[in-house]
């Protein structure tokens, strides 16, 4: 099993919040490792043979890396901006590639059949047309003007509204998602979906989510995300092959999958292998 | 090959089956027509056998997408105007019902399944042991068309035994159709007492 690129990317290995000095253990691509909290106030994580790694926290995680990271964790200044509620969703433990589970995340043409009458409902199937493109400066992937029915888009949303997204991929296994917000109107939710690749066929998937919502109980808000989730863990267990196909041929996108085809792309491009089928395999 | 029982798969449902050539989604449509198809939707890889059976066609529960009896697609909802495209399609398998037992045919075929004309399908249970040691367990006798003969709770019974990829079998067991309930319950325990028995080393090594 080879890592490829990947290796030095930065991952979510836990909840900042969570880790203490009685410390942690989890796994990162194969390798155990180990998460506590210093006298100083920091964190500190290393693998079962003592080998120090590369920290850092945010977004509410602590981040490491088996290789040495060339980049800062990327940035989400939206959720910086005062007012939000930053929510800890906790972690959903998925039997599936972490590249699938980006992508399936990417994905709202599944909207009326796995979260029915919450995010999507049928007779409001259709995708319209939706721009994608690969920001070279940034070097992210980003779906814009995406429009999609909702029957309920939030926990704070009363009925049903046609909800307006942005999706951004600014690492391999992480996804920001930008929606419209129920209670402020011209402001966006944020809601992200970071991975950490536990295997290449298993991971621990932490959502977090920077709201404008100061009415509904954060429980709620906990539970709502979290059903979505569920739902579409019934899907990432079942799809075949496990891994993520990367060569055309396997799978069949349409129009309503280009923000999918965009990600595969720039996977291939960065080799961004770890969890993905090769038509070599 | 058996692979299920009629009564196993009422109108508008689907179920996953494990066969030579793969895994499978059998499904019969609302008006009762029986059709197997491969346990793989080709758009995102999900299986088809946890989708949903609405008119004449089985539809995949991730997006939607749905196919016909001979496996072509006919709608993608993302793109309701669009008509699919041909070449879009899941591979399918033919498959017949003779007195309440589902048959998957194995290979181009003019031959017709056995016909058992004095048993009734009563029930299928998985057993973690081979055909093989499931006649032992049975003391029973195999028949030219690949059925067990034997006697459960002192009643005669059929065992069709389809062998699984993983080395276990699907067993269908068929009572007399003349049986009682309660003689039809007898047999269903008796069964269980055989799968029991087939299951244990000691049957395993006797049919080695």
């Amino acid at each position: 099993m080879t890592t490829g690129a990947m290796r030095d990317e930065w991952y979510p290995v836990g909840l900042r919040s969570k880790v203490d000095a009685g410390g942690q253990q989890t796994m990162l691509m194969g390798e155990q490792i180990r998460l506590r909290e210093t006298p100083g106030g920091a964190v500190a994580v290393e693998t079962a043979d003592g080998r120090a790694l590369p920290v850092v926290v945010g977004h509410g995680h602590v981040w490491t890396s088996l290789g040495q990271p060339t980049r800062p964790l990327f940035a989400i200044p939206e959720a910086d901006q005062p007012g939000r509620r930053l929510v800890e969703v906790g972690v959903v433990r998925v039997r599936c590639s972490p590249l699938r589970a980006v992508e399936n995340f990417l994905d709202i043409a599944h909207f009326p059949f796995v979260h029915t009458d919450i995010l999507g409902a049928e007779p409001h199937t259709e995708v319209e047309r939706y721009e994608v493109e690969i920001r070279e400066k940034e070097d992210e992937v980003w779906a814009t003007k995406v429009r999609f029915y909702q029957p309920q888009a939030a926990k704070s949303a009363s009925g049903g509204i046609t909800t307006d997204y942005m999706y951004r991929v600014p690492a391999p296994t992480c996804s920001v998602l930008y929606k419209t917000c129920p209670a402020r109107p011209g402001e966006w939710d944020v809601i992200t979906l970071f991975v950490q690749p536990l295997t290449e066929e298993l991971c621990d998937v932490w959502p977090w989510m920077a709201l404008y919502d100061d009415v509904t109980p954060m429980t709620d808000l906990i539970h709502f995300q979290q059903m979505i989730f569920l739902q579409d863990r019934s899907i990432l267990e079942n799809q075949i092959p496990r891994r993520l196909p990367l060569d055309p041929g396997m799978e069949i996108p349409t129009r309503a999958d280009l923000t999918s085809v965009a990600y595969r792309r720039w996977l291939k491009r960065h080799n961004y292998t770890y969890g993905a089928q090769l038509v070599a395999q | 090959m058996p692979v299920a029982l009629s009564s196993d798969i009422p109108p508008a449902t689907v179920i996953p089956l494990q066969t030579p050539s793969g895994p499978m989604a059998l499904w019969r449509s609302a008006s009762g027509r029986l059709s197997m198809s491969a346990d793989r939707c080709p758009h995102r890889g999900m299986r088809l056998s946890h989708g949903f059976v609405r008119g004449e066609a089985l539809s995949c529960i991730y997006h939607g997408w749905s196919y016909s009896q001979d496996g072509h697609c006919l709608r993608i909802p993302a793109h309701p105007d669009l008509e699919p495209p041909a070449a879009i399609r899941v591979a399918t398998a033919t498959v017949c019902e003779t007195g309440g037992v589902v048959w998957l045919a194995l290979a181009q075929t003019e031959s017709q399944p056995p016909r058992f004309s004095h048993h009734t399908p009563l029930r299928s249970l998985a057993f973690a042991a081979a055909p093989t040691a499931i006649l032992v367990a049975l003391n029973g006798r195999a028949s030219a068309d690949g059925s067990m003969q034997g006697e459960l709770a002192g009643l005669s019974v059929i065992l069709l035994c389809a062998p699984q990829p993983d080395g276990t079998s699907m067993v269908h067991v068929l009572a007399p159709s003349d049986a009682t309930l309660e003689e039809r319950l007898a047999i269903s325990s008796a069964t269980e007492a055989l799968r029991r028995t087939a299951e244990t080393a000691l049957a395993t090594e006797a049919a080695a």
